[in-house]
């Protein structure tokens, strides 16, 4: 009897556990259907080009389920402007579309690639082969800030960003990876640069393909060949900071008032670009013949980088 | 003077036409140093062979390797990853991609990691050119 209660109660240390060890099951907006795939529990890689020595057994992450729920939440957050749901729910993964998911593998470490934090395949997200993302925890400290900021960063990668980089004013390359603003009395950094130190976001910038280029991080990850756009409930979703949603009342055409000279893009709710052009200090009207009433997405940039002030409608 | 008007508007004519033709001619908005064009048919046969690869995916391009993995994905794509014996440790990685209405469309990259230059297949206009870039624009951390 005694020998019983011992196999007993062992087995129920070994339930409760495999419980407690659980990765919980978390989406961030369950309407979408593009999905990315965060997986914490280990994963075999094979036929991607990831596999030049062969198949990679990648371990469990071993971060606690309050880790990888505020690690969810973190990545979460960055992409609440986008029809696109962060899951760690593998079901959900597989009823996705093929080209639009992708899944981010995390792990202690990369030693099949070398030392990095992470690694993926530039625009993997429409590939359809289940080419993973990688985030190596180790060279992170297990910090689980790093660890959400690596995955959004390597994220923005699958979808098709750059590296958001710096250049001087003949276009050469000062750093491929910007730190951020370099006045002392900012924050702010690209999560498509180093964004682990400061409060990071999307950016529009110049990327690492050159000087004459210019990236619109949330532009580039609504539109093609994507095609995720933008959360259709406003209310749901905290827009960048040079990037509005706005209800187009009049068929015809929009009307903001604008506190300076930016270059503006008009995305339909798709995240199809519209029309772009130049706003002028004071009074605007924009036309967009394909557009009717409903729900847009304006974006501007003045000169480098992101705007600071807003337009108002 | 009109045959100099003539001949001034038949030269802007033609540069016109260069220019456009490059523009058209452009296969990705990457930076690249080096395209080779390569037709379909070739990439299908990619999807066809069994083991052992070796055909001319464009003159000049040969492709010697071995199928080191074929898996199929929702049940529109299929891709292939091939160990390439006539680019030394390079892989290439290679969907293809069936729509709804039958049309077929390929999409892939030849890689060593970590090497400076890759190859991107992208397809313009219907034609497929397998591009050389950067292969920090490829693959990034």
């Amino acid at each position: 009897m005694k020998k019983y209660f011992i196999h007993i109660v062992c087995m129920l240390i070994f339930i409760h556990a495999d419980i407690s060890a659980q990765t919980p099951l978390l989406n961030s907006y369950s309407p979408a259907s593009a999905t990315v795939y965060l997986v914490f529990d280990g994963a075999e890689v094979d036929g991607t080009i990831w596999n030049e020595q062969g198949k990679i057994v990648a371990a469990p992450s071993g971060l606690s389920p309050a880790s990888v729920t505020w690690i969810h939440k973190m990545i979460s957050d960055h992409f609440k402007l986008f029809n696109l749901n962060i899951t760690t729910d593998p079901a959900v993964y597989e009823r996705a579309p093929v080209h639009q998911r992708t899944r981010v593998i995390f792990t202690a470490n990369g030693n099949w690639y070398g030392p990095a934090t992470g690694v993926s395949a530039i625009g993997s997200f429409v590939w359809g082969d289940d080419t993973p993302a990688w985030v190596f925890m180790d060279p992170l400290s297990n910090n689980p800030s790093y660890i959400a900021a690596a995955a959004t960063h390597q994220i923005g990668h699958t979808l098709g960003l750059q590296h958001q980089s710096v250049y001087d004013s003949y276009g050469s390359m000062i750093t491929e990876l910007s730190g951020g603003e370099t006045n002392i009395f900012s924050n702010q950094a690209p999560l498509m640069g180093i964004p682990f130190y400061k409060q990071a976001d999307w950016k529009n910038g110049h990327p690492s393909t050159g000087a004459q280029n210019v990236q619109s991080d949330t532009a580039s990850i609504a539109g093609a060949p994507n095609y995720i756009g933008y959360r259709k409930n406003s209310e749901d979703a905290v827009s960048a900071d040079n990037t509005v949603k706005i209800e187009r009342q009049d068929p015809n055409y929009l009307s903001l008032i604008s506190s300076g000279d930016y270059s503006f893009r008009l995305f339909d709710i798709s995240g199809r670009l519209l029309t772009q052009g130049m706003l002028k200090p004071g009074f605007n009207e924009i036309r967009a013949s394909t557009a009717s009433t409903g729900v847009y997405v304006l974006q501007w940039s003045g000169g480098f980088g992101s705007a600071s002030q807003k337009i108002i409608h | 003077m009109n045959t100099l008007k003539t001949i001034l508007t038949s030269l802007g004519l033609l540069l016109c036409l260069i220019l456009s033709a490059q523009k058209n001619d452009t296969p990705t908005d990457l930076p690249y140093s080096n395209k080779i064009e390569v037709n379909s048919q070739a990439l299908e046969s990619l999807f066809l062979a069994s083991d052992i690869i070796s055909l001319d995916l464009s003159p000049g391009f040969r492709l010697e390797g071995k199928i080191k993995n074929k898996s199929e994905h929702g049940g529109s794509v299929t891709s292939l990853l091939i160990k390439v014996e006539s680019r030394p440790g390079g892989m290439l990685s290679i969907s293809r991609y069936t729509d709804p209405k039958g049309n077929i469309y390929y999409a892939g990259h030849l890689l060593k990691l970590h090497d400076q230059e890759g190859l991107m297949l992208v397809e313009k206009d219907q034609h497929y050119y397998f591009i050389e870039t950067q292969q920090r624009f490829l693959v990034a951390e």
